[in-house]
Formats: C-alpha cells, sequence, structure tokens
C-alpha cells in the first residue's frame, strides 16, 4: 500500500477558535473516502488545509510524499481539486475557461470534456457569470476531471446538483475507480451518495478523525440489538460497547458499536432473546457523533 | 443476472450483492458454466464501487459458488449434489430462526407457533396438489 496523503498532528484554528486539533490522518492509494461531518465540523477547511489552500498553525502534511506547501508541479498535476465555493474568472465564457484551464497541463482528455459537456447538457458560449450554481459546478468538475488525477479531492461535489446531475456524477466515479488507481477523498452530507461509491468512511468530530474505516465494517460493527427478557435477567445485563440504550415494554433496545459474541452467547443461555437489527449509515452517524 | 440494492440499507452492498448470487445459485436459476458479468460491469450498472463486487465475487469462488477461469471471468461452479441440498436447509434455516425471535418478541409461544406453521403448511400442500395436477395437465 502506497500512501498518498499522510497528516500527522495537524492543528488550525479561525479567530482563536481551534477547528482541527492534533489531527492525524492516512490516506492510501485507491481508497475512494467519504468524509462525514456535521456542519461546521471543518470539513472544507481539513480539505483546503491538504493542499495548503488554507495556511495550517502546526503539524505535518504530505502529499505524494512531498510537504503540502511545497508541492513540485508534476504533483501538482496529479491533483485535481473541486472546491465548494467558485472561485473561477467568472467573464469568461465556458469555452474560453476550458483552453485556458488546459494550458496548465501537460495531459488532457479532451474526449472527456466533450462527453461530459454534451451529457450535462452545458451551453459552452455562456459566460460563467451567466450560469446557474449547479451549472458552475458541473464545470468545477469537469476541469478536476479533465487532466485525469491521481488524486481528487472533491469539497460537497453533490451539493448544488439536481438528482440526475448526481446520478451522472456518481457514475462518473464509479467509472474512474472502475478504470485506474485513483484516490478520491470527498467530503459531503448527502449520505446516500457515499453509500454508492466510498469503500471507506470517515467522520470528523471535534476536531479530530474519531472514526475510520471501510464502510462494510462499519456496517457490520455498530448494530442494533432488541433484547427481550423477563425481569430477573435485567440486572446481568452489561451491554459491551454501548453507544445508547433505551428500555422498551419487552426489555432493552440499544445500539453498540461492536458486537460481542461471547457475551451474545452468555446471554442467549440465560433466556434473553436476541434480534440484531442492522442500521444504515445516516443512523450510524448519528449515533457515533451525538 | 439482475441484481436489486438498497444502498441505504444497514446491510453491506457485497453481502446485498453475495447472498442475491448464492440465493440464484441455490435455487438453480444460474445453472453451472454459465459466465457471470465483470466486476466492471455490473459495477457500472449498480453504480457502485467496483471494489464491492470484487469482494462478493471473491466470497463467492471462497465458498465454492463460483469458479474463476482466467481470461474469461466467473463461472458458476459445479456443486456436489449433497452439499447444495445442504445450502438450501443452512438458507431455511436462518430463515427459522428469524422468524421465532419474532414471535418471541410478540409473546407467541411454541404451541401457537406449532400449530400456525403446521395449520399453513397443510394450507400449502393442498394449494400444491392442486397446482401439480394441472400442470401435469398442461403438459399433457
Amino acid at each position: 500500500m502506497t500512501t498518498i496523503i499522510s497528516i500527522e498532528n495537524l492543528n488550525k484554528a479561525y479567530k482563536k477558535q481551534p477547528v482541527l486539533t492534533d489531527l492525524n490522518w492516512q490516506i492510501e492509494q485507491g481508497d475512494v473516502i467519504g468524509l462525514l461531518g456535521k456542519n461546521g465540523a471543518g470539513k472544507s477547511t481539513l480539505l483546503k488545509s491538504l493542499l495548503n489552500i488554507n495556511e495550517i498553525d502546526s503539524g505535518k502534511v504530505t502529499v505524494f510524499s512531498e510537504n503540502h506547501n511545497d508541492l513540485s508541479a508534476t504533483t501538482k498535476a496529479k491533483i485535481g481539486y473541486v472546491p465548494q465555493e467558485n472561485d473561477e474568472i467568472s467573464w469568461l465564457s465556458v469555452d474560453d475557461l476550458i483552453k485556458f484551464r488546459k494550458q496548465f497541463y501537460s495531459h488532457w482528455n479532451d474526449e472527456k470534456v466533450t462527453n461530459l459537456i454534451s451529457s450535462w447538457d452545458i451551453d459552452t458560449s455562456k459566460k460563467i457569470a451567466e450560469l446557474s450554481p449547479g451549472q458552475v459546478q458541473k464545470i468545477l468538475i469537469i476541469l478536476a476531471l479533465a487532466p485525469e488525477p491521481e488524486l481528487l479531492i472533491f469539497d460537497e461535489p453533490a451539493a448544488a446538483l439536481d438528482p440526475s446531475a448526481r446520478r451522472e456524477f456518481l457514475k462518473e466515479i464509479v467509472n474512474l475507480t472502475a478504470q485506474e488507481n485513483i484516490t478520491i477523498v470527498f467530503s459531503t452530507h448527502i449520505v446516500s451518495d457515499l453509500e454508492r461509491v466510498a469503500n471507506k468512511v470517515a467522520i470528523l468530530d471535534q476536531g479530530k478523525i474519531c472514526y475510520f474505516d471501510e464502510l462494510d465494517n462499519l456496517k457490520e460493527n455498530v448494530v442494533q440489538l432488541t433484547l427481550s427478557f423477563d425481569q430477573q435477567a435485567q440486572q446481568e445485563l452489561n451491554v459491551p460497547f454501548v453507544l445508547s440504550q433505551k428500555n422498551t415494554p419487552q426489555g432493552l433496545s440499544c445500539v453498540v458499536s461492536q458486537l460481542d459474541t461471547t457475551w451474545l452467547e452468555l446471554i442467549k443461555n440465560k433466556g434473553v432473546s436476541v434480534d440484531i437489527i442492522p442500521m444504515g449509515l445516516e443512523d450510524i452517524f448519528l449515533e457515533l457523533t451525538s | 443476472m439482475q441484481l436489486n440494492i438498497i444502498p441505504s440499507s444497514g446491510i453491506p452492498i457485497y453481502k446485498q450483492v453475495y447472498e442475491q448470487i448464492e440465493r440464484m445459485i441455490v435455487n438453480n436459476h444460474l445453472s453451472t458454466g454459465l459466465l457471470l458479468p465483470s466486476v466492471r460491469q455490473v459495477a457500472l450498472e449498480l453504480e457502485v464501487n467496483p471494489m464491492t463486487i470484487s469482494k462478493a465475487y471473491g466470497l463467492l469462488e471462497e465458498r465454492g459458488f463460483l469458479m474463476r477461469q482466467r481470461g474469461k471471468g466467473m463461472l458458476i461452479a459445479e456443486r456436489d449434489q449433497q452439499v447444495s441440498e445442504q445450502e438450501k436447509l443452512t438458507v431455511l434455516t436462518n430463515k427459522i430462526d428469524k422468524l421465532v425471535i419474532e414471535a418471541q418478541q410478540m409473546g407467541i409461544g411454541v404451541p401457537v407457533l406449532t400449530r400456525l406453521f403446521t395449520q399453513q403448511l397443510q394450507q400449502k400442500k393442498m394449494h400444491q396438489v392442486a397446482i401439480k395436477s394441472s400442470s401435469k395437465s398442461d403438459k399433457e
């Protein structure tokens, strides 16, 4: 496994208010990571810090083994970034903007650009300033994909897209992951997008990556348990790895971060009936960040 | 091969794919030697990460349902008749377990559940005899 991004003890504050505190994170080649976090958790700050768009207060960040504040031109060409807000030159037409951006890269897939423009129905003669936020976002995505980068960083890529454009975008991501050994990091609050394309999930909470694992593991580990029993069994129930619990007429309902199978056998032998209910990512996210 | 997945479900996508293909094989809807579509094809069709599909295929191969043929892809493996009978029973046992737990939670005891089960079986049996005899006459 090759490490693509490495972050050690990253600290970043805004107006003396800490946003990221001693954050550590390693991203490996081939990972498709969905970065989740509540509003204001610092997702954009983190993504900008990766690329040194934001200056960090302390810590060490390397991208493709180079220090992030001193990336070589070849490394920069390997990175595609789609920001949340548009900072492109608004008086250029779409056509001119594409031509302008193309000059900076030694490799540019014209066919991909043409295909996406036609499937996303973009009028390339229009000026950037005349486009809707959704259409601007599509252009930003196309500009990031055209040089066929090895690392793609998307900050809320689908936020301004309508459902059909979002589907197209997801398809493009699937296409990319099927073709190459590409690494993708995208922040989102649309959990369902993440569930389709991400193989790993990172949760940013209270300035740190509080959870980072494969999506499948997360879904297999975090489950809801419905325990039914009669009164006398109750005092012996000490649910391991419990995140939250509440009493029900039949017994107890709880969420665990991990299923302890020895414990499970033990309580089953005591006559407690157990139902294991899988949880969707949205519910899991709420459990882990509450 | 028609697969339907629910990404928002708590069941990992690879598991949903695994279970659906397993069921199709156990029920003989996919016959021995059949070539499955490639990982990439399925991933694009379902719009999911290809790793999910290769994980499901890998697990099916590991458990003897699929066979990797070099240069071609994944084929439905030949299976021992006895083993495949056992697989059917495992699938059913898991379903019965779920039913029993649900009944327990509703506070329905063993005698009632047994009665309900036999009752339903008898009804189905009568129904099936009727289907069998009618389909026989269709063939003839």
